[in-house]
């Protein structure tokens, strides 16, 4: 709610006789609201206050008449506009390039049509009879806020003879554009061969309050030729809108400007139509797709956001088969199902949904299906393979498992038994062999012989130890019994023994 | 009165040049935007640090951008594009920036500017628009711009300043529009 202590008392609207006041020195700041209220007083006495006025500045304003300029030169009127507010400090609408002029002109004559027409700040305007006095008035608006401004005074001027050079001319200006391939056109009515310049400008110029017309730059490219034609794709990006025009010259007095024509690129361009390329793998169909103006060239597809329209039906010469279609956004497309032995044919064409643009369609492609194998010589064919992989895989594996376990067998769990006469073999079957028992007791014994002589004298031989003798001989040592009796060898032995 | 604003309503819609569907706009509208990030930040060099003490917070109005009616955001984008397109447009000797990045820049916005025009007057949307208290902030804002400029004579840190913040609200847009 609206406090009582901020109110400020208007200045120039104190002590009013009348019914109205002028408050507009009060007014800083147009885009707040402000409000208003108002009491009467006679003498001492004061009313209550009025019910408040709410009001943006802004949105009550309204649009004051512009400026309007009109030069005849050439059998068309030159036209320039100057803003509302052209001289103001101060504006209510900054903004002065928003304001979209509204042109009304009729003929000065008792029965007069009027026409109406949306011109640019500088602008001209043709297709006027010659020595012909016309009056204008021109409106500043803003759409997108629903003002309408006031109207200009009215001015009014009389059309000159059009130029004699008219023959000189470039006429029917047309453009063809083929995936961003831009192509001028124009005929001529001289017979003579003149020479020509094609000019362009950058469109947002002509939106601009100065005149625009020292701007235009030559195509390269175009600058002096004979031809007709004219190849401009090098000035255009795509974000953007030009306009371009022809300057005919003959000799180096007689020139003459054709019509501008107005260039929206992405609007004017004509999509190309795609490549195709076909491949079978199995029963799929591969549709690869290469997009209108090359695959390197990202260019139409990154603008328009291109999708494809695929087209593809049996090619049989009997009878009619359903055409069937696919739509993509990727270049690359399958076919399921396909049937075995049949002509395949299929055509791509590009488009951009934003845009509402369509190509051609690409040449039509073809592909054979091979013919197909029966169902059950596959399943066969299959079983075959199947088992043939079996054999050759499991019988070595089997193989080698088992000379596995016969080693594994033959090592740990010996099946053959030792023979009978070695005893305690297996017994202890972890004692080796080969390690020495304990010796057993061995006795020192000594062998006396007496020897009976021819002389029949005992001769005593003297005590002689047998030393013991290695336990090598298992503790039996052989006992010659020398029953003989020879002399020699009992000789010998004694000698042996000393 | 009425008569002639509508004689003129239509007048005005037959002469626009471009084509009236507005199907390709969302999609047109991102690649103007990314374009002219990347002309803006072509047309000139980095940010001069002695421009730095100078300056200034501008305060975009975000709820622009955050309406009621999801259609106004269409609406508000073009009056953005709009007054960016008129801060662009004249005084820039001092600023010095490349002529053809500028030119392009302000090309595509103009462009998109009156498709979107176009689209908006075709919708009637604008009428709910011119009634809403986010349009007069976003005024606000570009009408502080415009006087900054015009303060510093528009020397080059008072424009170095304004491409930075033109910058910063192209890339909320851009936001916006990709949510879209």
């Amino acid at each position: 709610e609206l406090e009582d202590a901020g109110w400020q008392e208007l200045p120039g609207c104190q002590a009013v006789a009348g019914t109205e006041c002028d408050f507009s020195s009060a007014i800083t700041e147009y885009y707040d609201a402000h409000y208003v209220r108002v009491r009467a007083h006679t003498g001492d006495s004061v009313s209550p206050w009025s019910e408040i006025l709410e009001m943006v500045p802004e949105h009550v304003a309204q649009i004051g008449p512009p400026e309007l300029e009109l030069q005849s030169t050439n059998g068309v009127i030159k036209v320039r506009v100057s803003p509302p507010e052209a001289n103001q400090r101060k504006k209510m609408w900054f903004d002065d390039l928003s304001f979209k002029y509204n042109l009304v002109f009729w003929e000065n004559s008792s029965q007069a049509q009027l026409q109406r027409k949306t011109i640019f700040p500088v602008d001209t305007v043709d297709d006027l009879a010659p020595d012909t006095t016309y009056c204008f008035k021109v409106q500043a608006n803003l759409p997108m806020d629903a003002k309408q401004g006031l109207f200009s005074p009215i001015s009014c001027v009389k059309t000159t003879q059009k130029a004699v050079n008219d023959l000189l001319c470039a006429t029917n200006l047309s453009v063809l554009a083929l995936n961003m391939k831009f192509l001028l056109l124009w005929n001529t009515q001289d017979k003579q061969q003149g020479n020509y310049n094609v000019q362009y400008l950058v469109g947002y110029l002509k939106e601009l309050n100065e005149d625009s017309s020292d701007k235009w730059l030559s195509v390269p490219g175009c600058e002096n030729i004979t031809s007709t034609w004219c190849n401009f794709s090098s000035i255009i990006t795509s974000t953007g809108f030009y306009y371009l025009r022809v300057q005919a010259r003959e000799g180096h007095n007689k020139s003459c400007l054709s019509r501008e024509v107005r260039i929206d690129p992405l609007e004017t361009n004509g999509i190309g139509p795609p490549g195709v390329r076909l491949d079978l793998s199995d029963t799929l169909l591969h549709i690869l797709i290469s997009p209108p103006g090359g695959a390197e060239d990202e260019f139409m597809r990154d603008h328009y956001d291109l999708s494809y329209r695929i087209l593809y039906w049996k090619n049989s010469p009997d009878k009619e088969e359903e055409v069937k279609q696919k739509e993509v956004k990727q270049t690359i497309a399958t076919v399921p199902d396909l049937s075995p032995s049949t002509l395949y044919c299929v055509k791509v064409q590009a488009f951009s949904e934003p845009y509402n643009k369509s190509s051609a369609y690409s040449q039509q492609e073809c592909i054979h299906t091979p013919a197909g194998t029966p169902l059950p010589l596959i399943i066969f064919g299959i079983f075959m393979g199947a088992l043939l992989v079996v054999l050759l895989v499991a019988t070595p594996l089997v193989f080698v498992f088992y000379q596995a376990y016969a080693k594994i067998k033959y090592v740990f769990f010996p099946s053959c038994q030792p023979p009978l006469n070695i005893e305690g073999f297996g017994a202890q079957p972890f004692s080796s062999p080969y390690l020495p028992t304990a010796e057993e007791p061995v006795e020192n014994c000594c062998v006396i012989e007496s020897m009976i002589t021819e002389d029949g004298n005992q001769i005593d031989f003297t005590d002689y130890k047998h030393s013991k003798q290695s336990s090598r001989d298992s503790g039996n040592y052989s006992n010659d019994d020398n029953t003989s009796g020879s002399k020699g060898s009992k000789e010998t032995l004694e000698k042996e023994i000393l | 009165i009425m008569s002639a604003f509508g004689f003129w309503l239509m007048l005005s819609c037959t002469t626009i040049i471009s084509s009236l569907q507005c199907n390709h706009l969302p999609w047109q509208q991102r690649k103007v935007i990314e374009n002219s990030l990347r002309l803006l930040d072509k047309m000139g060099k980095k940010f001069p640090q002695q421009c730095l003490r100078e300056k200034m917070s501008f305060r975009f109005p975000m709820q622009v951008l955050q309406p009621r009616q999801k259609e106004s955001v269409g609406t508000a984008i073009e009056e953005i594009f709009q007054h960016i397109f008129y801060i662009f447009s004249k005084n820039l000797t001092l600023a010095a920036w490349d002529g053809t990045a500028l030119d392009e820049f302000q090309n595509g916005l103009y462009l998109q500017i009156e498709q979107l025009e176009a689209c908006v007057i075709k919708k009637h949307t604008y009428y709910h628009r011119s009634k809403e208290a986010s349009r007069l902030k976003l005024k606000k804002y570009f009408q502080k711009i415009d006087c900054f400029l015009k303060d510093k004579q528009h020397d080059l840190c008072s424009w170095e300043i304004s491409r930075a913040e033109m910058r910063r609200c192209l890339q909320l847009i851009d936001k916006v529009t990709r949510k879209r």
